[in-house]
């Protein structure tokens, strides 16, 4: 339509004449350079504090002589997560939940911070990532250039002259819903550039597309409030209050609300109780060193059945190494049935304040964009699960070695007996049985599965606001 | 004055037929009858709130009718808005156009708005038929007097080239020399078969180019005059119909 085209471009006229579009991409852009570079400088400081880390701690642990076996299970291993290439644009949790672990024996560590030099000198403002300027200021910035759309023409008189003409109220709004829409794919320009690198740097480019399309949507249905908001009210200056009103509400204290909703609806039980329950269900486990202890007699007992055999010094496998095998997945499976509740009790949280998006698309675009730039909490509990699998399977690979490798007179006598303790030694080769990590971030399909109800929610709210302009746009008065 | 052309005008181009308005729950208009034929000047005289702008916001489908109807080209204004509106020019009482923009541009934007494409030639004509300076042509407007708006908002009048003009007090704020100007192009225009209905508080300027002339008070049309055939409306009585105590 030749019209909707005359107007959009009228209002780009206007733009450039009063030079607020130039200001505004001044302002949005200075943002997000320094949001970029304060986020990228972060991450590099993580990753060379992780490189770091991970070379000293594998040199470590491949340069240890011919050892006894156990003594590799309290060695330990780091393994990290390299964040995804699009963590650059919006780290999400990453900043909170750490990447890397220490795998040890008997024990599963939480995750760590890299202690990065970067952020420590950035303050406060490590906070402020690029997904953050899109999600609090890109609506700002939006409302500055849209409160006027309408409400400038009502208060010079022009909607009069416009409306006069025969032009249709609802072509109008479309005419100003295009060339604000033209801004907000303006404004999306360095998100579009983030994401292609990100592709190009191997995260998938469906995941990408779709993070650039959630924020066209976002801002759009900000667009759409501005612009309703301007049709609606008779004043300039009221339309701005209105909207500053709208969005301190929308971003800054409905999310508030809806977190301390959410911790009420959905409480999680301290980490001290927890830890001091966990403990105590730890301790009823037995003692994996001592292989008299009550809690492994019904394993010795059906060993030396098995093999018809009256002495443990007569088994063909170490009985010790059986025991730490044994108390490893007793304890692992006790430590699974806290880590696993643990992960449910944040997995229903994250549930309750997500839903809150039906309120707020803050909440909605805020939790689209971790999934799919993958940086969400589904992400942290898969590489805490993928970590815990490997430390399991190191811890009892050595154990293996343990039973199978030294025999259990030897063993017991190691302290005493110089000889015995020089064939409990297995040398190096015997422990690289610890393959590199490698940690997978999703692959599109499961991120955007992940989004799925978000990008409902923010369609809803658009097509709500469409509606309403619409039904506006058809009764529009000067 | 063409009496030929009144005589040809048996249909009615703009119609009030007992309109009555409502504004935020006040009833501003009560029951107003008139209508205006291709050819004539209709002048609505009335002071200050007497329901002047409203009755054109009416014709304009700028605020509803709360009874009573407003027929614009045998369109009611209720059911078919859109092409009412095309059928009409409006010259806004403040002569509302862009700042940011030149005579041209601003021409040339309210004319694509309806549906219409003039030549930047027909345009520089238009601008000369109401005598606006060529070195204004390219300045914009945030440097015009009232008069040279005005000007322009005639300017886009005439080049809309509808059979129905809307003016809302088009002469107040102008020098004596650009009011006779443009009641001389008033006049043209309906000579040329235009139904023109101008809204003013002006008696003088009133008798001097209308046709007929309904006197307005408190939202009822309260006297209608009419000239003579190739005369014109007596100052005198419409003054004091308008004024009673001051001219007593
Ligand atoms: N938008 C409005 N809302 C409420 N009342 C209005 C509005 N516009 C005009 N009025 C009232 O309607 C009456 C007629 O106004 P108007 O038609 O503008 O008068 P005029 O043009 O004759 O000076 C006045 O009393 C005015 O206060
Ligand atoms: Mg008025």
């Amino acid at each position: 339509m030749i019209r909707l085209r005359v107007i959009a471009g009228a209002e780009w006229r206007y733009w450039l004449r009063s030079r607020l579009v130039l200001g505004s991409a001044l302002l949005m852009a200075g943002l997000l350079l320094a949001t970029t570079a304060v986020t990228t400088l972060r991450m590099q400081g993580e990753a060379a504090e992780r490189t770091h880390h991970q070379d000293k701690a594998e040199a470590a642990f491949l340069a240890q002589p011919a050892r006894h076996p156990h003594r590799m299970v309290h060695y330990g291993h780091y393994v990290f997560r390299t964040p995804t290439p699009l963590a650059g644009f919006d780290p999400g949790l990453d900043p909170v939940t750490g990447q890397s672990i220490f795998l040890e024996g008997h024990r599963q560590n939480t995750p760590m911070f890299a202690p990065s030099g970067a952020s420590a000198d950035l303050g406060g403002f490590s906070w402020l990532s690029p997904a953050m300027v899109y999600q609090l200021f890109g609506p700002l910035l939006v409302i500055l250039l849209g409160h006027g759309l309408i409400a400038r023409e009502r208060e010079a008189g022009t909607l009069a002259t416009l409306l006069a003409q025969g032009a249709p109220g609802r072509l109008l709004l479309a005419g100003k819903a295009a060339a604000l829409l033209s801004v907000i794919v303006l404004m999306s320009l360095p998100l579009a550039l983030s994401a292609a690198l990100a592709v190009r740097d191997g995260d998938p480019p469906l995941a990408a597309v779709a993070l650039v399309g959630v924020y066209l949507l976002y801002l759009s249905i900000w667009g759409a409030l501005a612009l309703l908001a301007s049709a609606l009210l008779r004043r300039r200056t009221a339309v701005l209050a209105a909207l500053a009103t709208l969005w301190v509400v929308l971003t800054l204290v409905l999310p508030a609300v809806a977190v301390s909703a959410t911790s009420n609806a959905a409480p999680m039980a301290g980490k001290l109780e927890t830890d001091l329950v966990m403990l105590s269900d730890l301790r009823k486990l037995g003692d994996g060193y001592n292989v008299n202890d009550p809690a492994f007699a019904r394993l010795r007992a059906e060993l030396l059945a098995e093999h018809g055999v009256q002495r443990v010094e007569d088994l063909p496998v170490n009985l010790r190494g059986l025991v730490a095998q044994a108390s490893e997945q007793k304890l692992t499976d006790t430590l699974n049935t806290y880590a696993r509740a643990q992960m449910a009790a944040e997995t229903r949280q994250a549930i309750v304040l997500a839903s809150h998006g039906w309120f707020t698309p803050l909440l909605a675009v805020a939790d689209a964009s971790r999934a799919l730039a993958g940086t969400d909490l589904a992400h942290h509990h898969r590489f805490l699960q993928e970590a815990e699998a490997l430390r399991f399977a190191f811890v009892q690979g050595l154990n293996r070695v343990h039973a199978e490798k030294l025999s259990f007179s030897d063993d017991i006598r190691r302290s005493s007996d110089a000889q015995a303790e020089a064939r409990t030694r297995v040398d190096a080769s015997h422990w690289r049985l610890l393959d590199r990590f490698v940690f997978e971030p999703d692959a599109a399909g499961s991120r955007l599965a992940r989004s799925q109800s978000q990008w409902l929610m923010l369609c809803a709210w658009f097509a709500v606001l469409v509606g309403a302009g619409a039904w506006v746009g058809g009764r529009l008065k000067p | 004055m063409n009496p030929s052309v009144t005589s040809l005008a048996h249909m009615p181009k703009l119609q009030a037929e007992q309109l009555r308005v409502l504004r935020s729950g006040k009833e501003v208009l009560s029951g107003v009858s008139f209508n205006v034929a291709g050819g004539e000047v209709y002048g609505l005289l009335g002071g200050n709130g007497a329901g002047k702008s409203t009755t054109l916001a009416a014709f304009l489908g700028f605020v509803p009718a709360a009874s009573g109807r407003v027929v614009v080209d045998g369109l009611d204004v209720g059911s078919d808005l859109a092409a009412a509106r095309r059928a009409m020019a409006y010259l806004p009482e403040a002569a509302s156009l862009y700042e940011h923009l030149d005579a041209r541009e601003n021409l040339d934007y309210f004319l694509q708005l309806a549906d219409m494409r003039c030549s930047a030639d027909e345009i520089d004509l238009a601008l000369d038929r109401v005598s606006l300076g060529a070195e204004a042509r390219g300045l914009k407007l945030r440097s015009y007097s009232k008069g040279m708006r005005q000007k322009v908002a005639i300017a886009l009048a005439i080049l809309r080239d509808t059979g129905i003009l809307l003016l809302d007090e088009p002469t107040s704020g102008l020098d004596p020399t650009a009011i006779d100007e443009f009641h001389g192009l008033v006049r043209g225009l309906a000579d040329a078969g235009k139904a023109i209905l101008m809204v003013t508080h002006d008696v003088y300027g009133a008798c001097q180019v209308a046709d007929r002339i309904g006197l307005l008070r408190g939202g009822q049309l309260v006297a209608q005059f009419e000239a003579p055939p190739g005369g014109r409306i007596d100052t005198e009585t419409v003054h004091r119909a308008f004024s009673p105590r001051a001219a007593a």
